[in-house]
């Protein structure tokens, strides 16, 4: 039986914004209520329109779905543990002596960190599923990049090795770990 | 009962309406209104990403299956979901009894 264009439309409205496979799973639901009307005896389009009457507003469904959005919730967590690992790296800079790196790769470092954050930041207060999901992702691989940069790249450039510059590099690989195991459910959607 | 009414027992409600089993979402959804009487008043759409909240939290796991030529996500209980419905479960009791005693006077039993 061909589904009826109400059905269609609706399911329409929620594949703008949602993943296939959630857009697949929430129109196999509404088949089963749609169904499920028919058996109960409605001619086809009003078994529809109850189907999407009892499925409720799209815009309400989408938002439940930005609010799990592994992306956006990752995004908040590095949010959130963001400033210890920044005071850590501070910290281990200060008391080592780090001018000794060379200005444009403080720069650089400075330039990479305020756009990380800005996309961190546009996913985890995101209310809209794919731009939360594409910015989350794409601030996952920037922490990953600079973390990663700053573990290689401030020995290489003749810092000593203090415990607090140990400690900041622990912290990086510690957000490095979280932000790829992350990525994968990220990447996913 | 509506959504507002329902915040903060959503979860344990669909995680003990998955107790008997796997479940799509829409046959959670017709198992809670069963249980519930009829007296649940959600739009059924709102349970799927509740489901998917539960399966990232780990107390639930989605996987695909093909039905009627149709694929279909069912969920299930893992074992720390078994042990958080215990747990709200043994709760919701205490709560209630508290409640209870509150508003109907009597005594108020001692949490087991």
């Amino acid at each position: 039986m061909p589904e009826p264009r109400l059905i269609s439309s609706y399911l329409d409205v929620l594949a703008a914004q949602l993943p296939a496979s959630i857009v697949e799973e929430l129109g196999d639901g509404l088949a089963e209520t749609h169904r499920s009307y028919l058996r109960q005896g409605l001619a086809p389009d009003l078994a529809a329109r109850s189907a999407v009457a009892e499925f409720g507003d799209p815009e309400l469904i989408v938002a439940g779905f930005a609010r799990v959005n592994p992306a956006r919730r990752a995004a908040r967590r590095l949010l959130v543990v963001g400033p210890a690992v920044g005071a850590c790296w501070v910290a281990a800079l200060v008391t080592s002596r780090a001018w000794a790196v060379p200005l444009p790769a403080r720069m650089l470092a400075g330039l990479v960190l305020a756009a990380v954050i800005a996309l961190l930041a546009t996913s985890a207060l995101g209310t809209r599923y794919r731009l939360a999901a594409r910015t989350g992702a794409m601030g996952l691989f920037g922490i990953i990049a600079l973390d990663a940069s700053l573990i290689a790249g401030v020995p290489l450039a003749g810092v000593p090795l203090t415990w607090v510059l140990g400690l900041a590099m622990a912290a990086s690989a510690a957000r490095i770990s979280y932000a790829a195991r992350a990525l994968r459910p990220a990447l996913a959607r | 009962m509506r959504a507002e009414e329902l915040k903060g027992h959503l979860d344990a409600m669909l995680l003990a309406a998955l107790e008997g089993g796997p479940q799509h979402g829409y046959a959670v959804i017709e198992a809670l209104r069963q249980s519930t009487g009829g007296r649940l008043d959600l739009p059924t759409g709102t349970i799927y990403p509740a489901l998917h909240r539960l399966e990232q939290a780990g107390l639930i796991t989605g996987s695909w299956s093909v039905v009627g030529g149709r694929r279909r996500r069912e969920y299930r209980l893992t074992p720390a979901g078994d042990r958080a419905l215990s747990g709200r479960r043994a709760d919701w009791r205490d709560f209630s009894a508290m409640v209870t005693a509150a508003l109907e006077g009597g005594p108020c039993p001692n949490p087991a």
